[in-house]
């Protein structure tokens, strides 16, 4: 049986399908499109699922959409009507595309895939529920979801047990905590949905103490956060239910200066804001499980919803809560309910077992050796090719401590906005100048933010204060801990202004070829850490073909492409006129 | 031949935005009219009568913000509805 999810028209669309319960097939689209958290229809997502098991749409039994529409559609009529006259603008930009393609699922699904079924729509935080429950190693665990807004809900708590999902309770729109997350995002002039990592990264550069931080204190005044950690906004600080913008000018005043335009100074003020905003996250997010775990009584807590990829926070649960084991699936936001919508179907509505883990993010497209082959001979490009996996590991690693950047195209796109070792530039993690030098010949992005380690899983415990056992959502690089201190200074191009570190651990069985690269680079260097970061420069997605990848590291400083067994070396080629500087975008 | 193509596509390229731009015209007119009409007299009525489409309170009072929402496995029809 075929079941396929289907997630879009907000942000990060994707597809995802099920074979008998198996994810076989997942991937974003804009991986596809190069439009960086792609909104439409998941056209090229869909028929790369349908390719990869040689199937065509007849054969999918059912389709799942992963919001009600016409729930969302009375949500989003409230808020006009509460705000009548002041949302005339954003009544008049947003309601075409209510018109024609999101009240037209069901029409658009038939049209776009001559597809004869109907389709199912399963609530949006069921779907973010099941998406993280579903495919979790957890028979029963108890469940919270938070993000920005989905129909009405914005935050849930309940339990999943064997098949079954209830969510209990609620918080419902406009109060929302994802939406004050990114509130204070855009007041620091970064792009919502999309750069609240960066104000992530920014807090510890800020006061992280409660007592001293004056904007911790100012930013509790625009929240009411009860005990059980339920909470409401003061709306008189917002305006995101009527404008296109989300701060009001109260909230301008109350943090002491206008919004912060997007090439201004970011000065300490900015970063007070960035880590009081962070803290006032952890101080619900810790009361709320708190009180979720009085209330469901279970040690396993899984986490969906946009604010699941707060990995600063997520690497503190165990520590603050009485929990003891924690999940969250590689795309805990919107884009991971295509997942959990396909997985609600087949388990909960139709009443099959569950008997699937997810345990890797390889989900998404792969190139054969023949494929990437005729692709390097049709451009003309010039390459090596190893003989075999050893040679591979041996000359990579030796390139990284030699202080190269290498492009890693290895296999399936991983699934989810994380670069887990299929599409990732790897670096040298003990060089000290690398950090700088990734920045201004790859990323070009802003300077405050750090490099992600990845470290084998066997080794995570010699160099990071993880929890243990090692959690499995820092497979996916979802949780952020305190490095050792004496490895400060022997891996500073991943540690953290407060001595924290990104990781993400691998499993041998996960990606052999990634683990033992790692392991080989250990030999070399005396650190079995590399710098991992995505495959892409700033703005654009990760990398998704062998084209990609080609043009990626030739607009940039990367100085070799490890593409399945071929080594492409930059300068052996010409160099493109492509300027990676010129489409870096925020 | 070259530039009676020419003429043509670019004719036909104007026509497009010709008819984007009046598409544009009428659909603003049309929302504005929904706007003013169905969302404004809506609003309009309920602040007359006290009535609130979002929940923006705060209480000191009340101990706690969760409501209920008991969200569980319903029939497969249901699942059919967009609502």
């Amino acid at each position: 049986m075929y079941i396929l999810g289907i997630s879009c028209y907000y942000h990060d669309s994707s597809a995802a399908l099920l074979k008998d319960g198996i994810i076989v097939a997942a991937a974003q689209e804009e991986r596809f499109t190069r439009k960086k958290h792609d909104t439409t229809f998941p056209i090229n997502a869909i028929k790369f699922c349908l390719e990869h098991q040689l199937i065509t749409i007849n054969e999918i039994d059912y389709i799942g959409f992963y919001e009600k529409p016409l729930i969302k559609f009375e949500r989003v009529l409230s808020q006009h009507i509460e705000a009548f006259p002041l949302s005339i603008k954003t009544f008049l930009s947003s309601l075409p595309s209510w018109i024609n393609e999101k009240l037209r699922v069901t029409r658009e699904v038939k049209k776009k895939l001559k597809y004869k079924k109907g389709v199912l729509f399963v609530e949006h935080h069921l779907a973010h529920a099941a998406s993280c429950f579903l495919i979790s190693p957890f028979k029963k665990a108890a469940i919270l979801t938070i993000d920005g807004v989905g129909e009405w809900t914005t935050t849930t708590w309940g339990i999943g047990e064997g098949k079954e999902i209830q969510l209990n309770k609620e918080i419902k729109f406009p109060h929302s905590l994802g939406l004050l997350y990114s509130a204070i995002t855009a007041y620091l002039g970064f792009s919502v949905n999309n750069s609240e990592y960066k104000v992530m990264g920014l807090s510890p550069y800020g006061l992280m103490d409660r007592t001293k931080n004056i904007y911790y204190e100012k930013l509790k005044k625009v929240i009411d956060i009860k005990d059980d950690g339920s909470y409401r906004l003061n709306m008189n600080y917002f305006v995101y239910y009527y404008k296109d913008k989300m701060p009001s000018k109260k909230l301008c005043q109350l943090l002491d200066g206008s919004i912060r335009t997007k090439d201004s100074e970011i000065t300490q003020r900015h970063k007070d804001i960035a880590a009081a905003v962070q803290l006032i996250y952890e101080d619900v997010l810790f009361k709320m499980l708190n009180h979720v775990y009085r209330e469901i009584k279970c040690e396993n807590i899984v986490i969906a919803g946009g604010c699941g990829l707060n990995s600063v926070a997520n690497g503190k649960i165990l520590n603050n809560t009485p929990f003891k084991n924690i999940w969250l699936q590689p795309d805990p936001s919107d884009g991971g309910t295509s997942i959990g919508v396909a997985s609600y179907i087949y388990h909960t509505i139709l009443g099959n077992e569950r008997d699937f883990v997810l345990n890797n993010a390889y989900l998404g497209p792969s190139f054969s050796t023949s494929e990437i082959k005729s692709f390097l001979e049709k451009n003309k490009i010039k390459y090596s090719k190893v003989k075999d996996n050893k040679e591979l590991i041996n000359i990579t690693a030796q390139l990284i401590h030699k202080d190269n950047v290498i492009g890693w195209f290895q296999g399936r796109m991983e699934w989810g906005p994380r670069a887990l070792g299929a599409r990732s530039i790897l670096s040298n993690a003990c060089n000290p100048k690398m950090q700088e030098i990734l920045n201004l010949k790859v990323k070009h992005r802003e300077k405050f933010r750090p490099f992600a380690p990845v470290v084998c899983n066997n080794d995570a415990q010699k160099y990071f204060k993880c929890d243990k056992p090692i959690p499995l959502p820092t497979d996916f690089m979802l949780m952020v801990y305190q490095i050792k201190k004496r490895w400060h200074k022997k891996i500073p191009s991943v540690t953290h202004v407060d001595g924290s570190g990104r990781l993400q651990t691998i499993r041998k069985e996960q990606n052999p070829l990634y683990y033992e690269l790692i392991k080989k680079f250990g030999k070399l260097s005396g650190i079995p850490i590399l710098i991992n970061t995505s495959f892409n420069i700033r703005g654009e997605p990760i990398v998704c073909t062998p084209g990609d990848a080609y043009k990626c590291m030739m607009g940039t400083g990367i100085d070799y492409l490890v593409m399945d067994k071929f080594l492409i070396k930059r300068e052996d080629n010409p160099q493109d006129m492509w300027n990676s500087e010129k489409y870096a975008k925020d | 031949m070259n530039k009676i193509f020419f003429f043509l596509s670019g004719f036909k390229e104007g026509m497009r935005q010709f008819g984007q731009t009046i598409s544009i015209i009428i659909n603003s007119g049309l929302l504005l009219i929904v706007y003013f009409i169905g969302i404004g007299f809506t609003s309009i009525i309920a602040k007359l009568f006290h009535k609130h489409f979002l929940d923006t309170d705060l209480s000191k009072n009340e101990k706690s913000y969760w409501t209920d929402l008991n969200l569980k496995k319903k029939s497969i029809k249901e699942y059919y509805k967009q609502f």
